[in-house]
């Protein structure tokens, strides 16, 4: 792994993450209520058993080192050559297991973009090469991203993976062949076998939802045979016909392949051109394949072209299948996965006569982006709707790909989101693109209850109101019992990668969906679970390059920077003294943070730019805020003000900083921002940096020639913060964005009016945040969840006046209430102000006593002059 | 007369309020100059240095291995 980091040029060493790591653990366990306090283990979602691949590499090296001496004696080899192995010998020790200098470079490695590592199917590509746009387009279906950042992309190949790109029709040997074109290595027999391994299984069996009723379906009937041999699926079997038992292993209800016809996906462009290509199986845009642009590349992607067509073309036109008992779908789905034929979900919505129709369309003017076009043709790439994930940026129109899915498939919906917040923006937004009427969708969330009219309709509720298992109230369990009575032609599942795994597993078993589709932005989870989404949704269908959408002009192109602060010399004593949560205090209200922050706002309020600063911690907002003469909202600001507030904010060209609290991270949007700045956030959060980063990335102005939106995190200096920013930084850094660090701003001293200039005035400062009590260093205490609302996703719009604290009921005798019981005044805490002067430190011994004597000398000397 | 041995140690503000926090503990600091100065014991001076390296270290991110 330390290779592959230091490609990316991020020095590192074991010993340090481990401690830093250790470090970090402590924190959490302080602060352990929150969504990401969890201690992070990046999911490793490779299957390949660890052990078992090291000792293999280590024999094929030992192997190939051994081949190396015996083709080549030390004696009979050029001066060169000898030179080159001993330069070889002197650095392989650095690398250690990591040494991969035995492999084999093709003599024309140059123009060959990517490298495979043998060990853990990580591969690294070179995206400064000519060729890197296409071969980015076939690694991203067969491979997951990893990091992408600007000149060497990290990918790694996992079942999963694999399962995807064979899922969307690609071919085992088809994979192998142009990852050996593309590698500067022939493809290493660990990776080969393992690709084999993977493809041969995925893919093959599928399950089928038809007139209501679940097939196993296969292009291959010995793939179906060798299932039936396991005793669990023939169990569940269903048997329809009178034939007895020897035959029946043998006959499977043979049917036409499907082809994918005359579906179109509404809103494409191209969505007429589309009716002709499709009539020979062919999608016209497929990501991954590059059809289009196999042209250009005929040669290095002639192997690729034309998978598209459904697999089963190739070996006969008939599929198999068998039905199974709907009861057992789940044992029957955990069985294929143990056997390594882990099953397909499609729906064949077209077929499915039982459902009743939902009359909905895109409305005609709605027009859907290339990409948002491509992540859909990857859902219904054979006229069927596959199960899977869609990975694409804040900003960047998810919930428009959630609706056109809800369009093409046109069956009952279930929509499940975080919060009622969403609900209600979900129920907008399609009531805004499609032309769904009132009637035909309704919302189940704490509050309302309702019910589509009609046979069809959809539903828009939470994940915890449809997951609660305890008590609900007579309405919610009647609506309930509505939900699971009936099948979904489709589920949507937003922001899947938030919901906890059991809360998921029991959304998905109790509702009978044919098809789901899950949403995301950041498929990052601070535990091991992004593989539980595999299992129980599908597999990732599509991911979007973030730069790629940037360069495009479909996100705003944002610059990143990191403000260093250095601590004032009086909060950092005092920082390291404070061993509870108000350090976070003392390292927001610092106050060079506070002149960097406003000098940020004036330079940006200078050049047009319309500013959010971010807070967290509603102490510091408030203080800055006022401080600095800016309007602010968070959690307390009453529902009036905050919409007068905002829209100040959006017209009036003299209001153009807002600083906001964590009710901003996603509730509020505001398309009008063009510049962020954070001063105080939540730990070591990923996604926090993520969706804050979406808050600018829609900036309406972004397609304005040489458009830059801005992206300042201030940080303070020698603080934990350091630690925490660096942290957030990883997934944006992974997207290809690049974080600048300022050290020194420049003019900042020359400012008028800036604040806190005098050691006085900082003096003063710290000495009300060291009277603040400690839960003001508490983050997001503003907002509070609504019934129904998911942990740690909170939007909460309406946030209703401030509970007061209960009652406190504590027992005690008379005596001891009013002090008669040993208790008198004890002045324990010295006044915060007296610490702050320091006094000078007393002299060390060896001076004091050099003084002592220096006086004593001097006292003798007067004596001896006078006398 | 006594002597000790010194060494002069030049650091920004920050690392200065560490250096006395750590001098709490155990006394090394001889000398207190300025924002940008100190004396210490030069007995002391890799077990600072040493100390005041992981100190900072705590607030550095990096990807585990």
């Amino acid at each position: 792994m330390s290779v592959k980091r230091s490609a990316e040029g991020t020095a590192e060493s074991s010993s340090f993450a481990k401690r830093a790591r250790k470090e970090y653990d402590n924190d959490y366990a302080v602060m352990g209520n929150e969504d990401d306090a969890i201690p992070p283990s990046p999911p490793d979602t490779s299957l390949v058993p660890r052990g078992a691949t090291i000792n293999f590499s280590a024999l094929t090296r030992k192997l190939a080192e051994a081949r190396r001496a015996k083709e080549k004696e030390p004696a009979n080899m050029s001066s060169l050559e000898a030179h080159r192995r001993q330069q070889d010998s002197l650095v392989s020790h650095i690398f250690m297991d990591q040494d991969f200098s035995w492999l084999h470079l093709k003599p024309d490695h140059a123009s060959r973009p990517l490298w495979i590592s043998p060990e853990d199917g990580h591969i690294i590509l070179e995206a400064f090469s000519p060729i890197a746009e296409q071969a980015q387009d076939f690694l991203t279906a067969i491979s997951e991203p990893v990091s992408r950042p600007a000149f060497i992309h990290e990918y790694k190949l996992t079942s999963y993976s694999l399962y995807a790109a064979v899922s969307v029709g690609l071919q085992t040997e088809d994979i192998i062949e142009v990852l050996n074109r593309l590698s500067k290595v022939p493809v290493p027999e660990s990776i080969t076998s393992f690709i084999r391994e993977r493809t041969l299984s995925y893919g093959k069996v599928k399950l089928v939802l038809k007139h209501n009723k679940y097939f196993v379906e296969s292009s291959h009937p010995e793939t179906l045979q060798l299932l039936l041999k396991d005793r669990i699926i023939r169990e569940a079997r269903l048997i329809t016909t009178q034939t007895d038992n020897s035959i029946k292993a043998a006959t499977f209800t043979t049917s036409k392949a499907p082809v994918k016809g005359n579906l179109t996906i509404p809103g494409t462009k191209d969505s007429e051109k589309n009716k002709g290509d499709t009539a020979n199986g062919v999608t016209t845009s497929a990501p991954g394949q590059p059809a289009t642009r196999s042209a250009t590349d005929a040669d290095l992607f002639t192997s690729v072209v034309g998978v598209e067509s459904d697999e089963i073309d190739e070996d006969d036109e008939n599929v198999h299948a068998f039905e199974i008992n709907d009861a057992k779908i789940d044992d029957v789905k955990r069985r294929c996965n143990e056997l390594e034929y882990p099953m397909l979900e499609e729906y064949d919505f077209r077929n499915d006569t039982v459902n009743a129709n939902l009359d909905i369309d895109l409305k005609p003017a709605t027009v859907i982006r290339p990409y948002q076009e491509t992540s859909l043709s990857k859902m219904f790439g054979n006229g069927r709707a596959r199960s899977g994930i869609i990975v694409l940026p804040c900003g960047a129109g998810k919930t428009l790909v959630g609706i056109t899915a809800a369009c093409t498939i046109k069956k009952s919906c279930l929509v499940l989101c975080t919060s009622s917040v969403s609900v209600m923006q979900w129920k907008q937004q399609f009531m805004l693109w499609s032309n769904v009427t009132d009637r035909q969708i309704a919302v189940f969330t704490a509050d309302q209850k309702e019910k589509f009219a009609g046979e069809s309709g959809i539903v828009v509720s939470t994940y915890s109101m449809v997951a609660n298992t305890h008590n609900r109230s007579h309405e919610s369990k009647k609506m309930m019992e509505f939900l699971t009575s009936r099948e979904w032609g489709f589920i949507l599942l937003d922001e899947v990668h938030v919901v906890p795994a059991a809360m998921f597993r029991r959304v998905v078993t109790t509702i009978k969906a044919h098809s789901k589709l899950g949403l995301t932005a950041t498929l990052v989870r601070e535990d091991d679970k992004i593989a539980d989404l595999n299992y129980m949704i599908g597999p990732k269908l599509y991911e979007a390059n973030w730069m790629d959408l940037a360069a495009k002009g479909h996100i705003a192109n944002v610059q990143c920077a990191e403000v260093w602060c250095p601590m004032t010399p009086e909060f950092y004593r005092e920082y390291l003294r404070e061993q509870s949560r108000k350090r976070m205090l003392l390292y927001c209200m610092n106050p060079n943070k506070f002149q960097a922050c406003q000098f940020l706002i004036k330079y940006h309020e200078d050049r047009g730019d319309k500013v959010i600063v971010f807070s967290d911690n509603v102490y510091a907002l408030e203080a800055y805020a006022k401080r600095l003469g800016k309007p602010f909202i968070h959690g307390g600001t009453g529902q009036v003000e905050r919409m007068r507030v905002l829209s100040f904010f959006q017209h009036d060209a003299k209001v153009n900083t807002i600083f906001l609290s964590k009710v901003g991270d996603t509730s509020i949007d505001l398309p009008e921002a063009t510049c962020l700045i954070q001063i105080s956030s939540h730990f070591g959060s990923r996604r926090q940096e993520a969706q804050r980063l979406g808050r600018i990335l829609r900036a309406k102005r972004r397609n304005d020639e040489g458009f830059n939106a801005f992206f300042y995190s201030l940080v303070s200096k020698d603080t934990q913060e350091m630690f925490y920013s660096t942290k957030r930084q990883q997934f944006l850094i992974d997207q290809g964005y690049a974080f600048k660090v300022i050290t020194h701003l420049d003019g900042l001293e020359d400012l008028p009016d800036l604040v806190y200039r005098t050691r006085d005035e900082q003096i003063e400062l710290i000495s009300s945040v060291l009277l603040a009590n400690e839960s003001e260093a508490d983050l997001g205490t503003d907002v509070r969840a609504g019934e129904g609302d998911l942990a740690g996703t909170v939007t909460s719009k309406d946030f209703g006046p401030l509970k007061f604290p209960a009652a406190q009921r504590t027992t005690g005798s008379l005596t001891a209430l009013s002090g008669a019981q040993h208790m008198s005044y004890v002045e324990q805490n010295k006044a915060a102000n007296k610490s702050l002067a320091r006094e000078a430190a007393p002299r060390h011994k060896l001076f004091a006593k050099r003084d002592k004597e220096k006086a004593a000398a001097r006292k003798e000397a007067r004596a001896a002059g006078r006398s | 007369m006594r002597a000790i041995k010194g060494v002069l140690f030049t650091c920004d503000p920050a690392v200065k309020q560490i250096l006395l926090t750590m001098n709490e503990k155990d006394s090394f600091i001889i000398e207190d100059l300025d924002d940008h100065h100190l004396v210490i014991k030069a007995d002391d001076e890799y077990r600072v240095r040493k100390e005041l390296e992981a100190e900072l270290e705590k607030n550095t991110y990096s990807l585990e291995a």
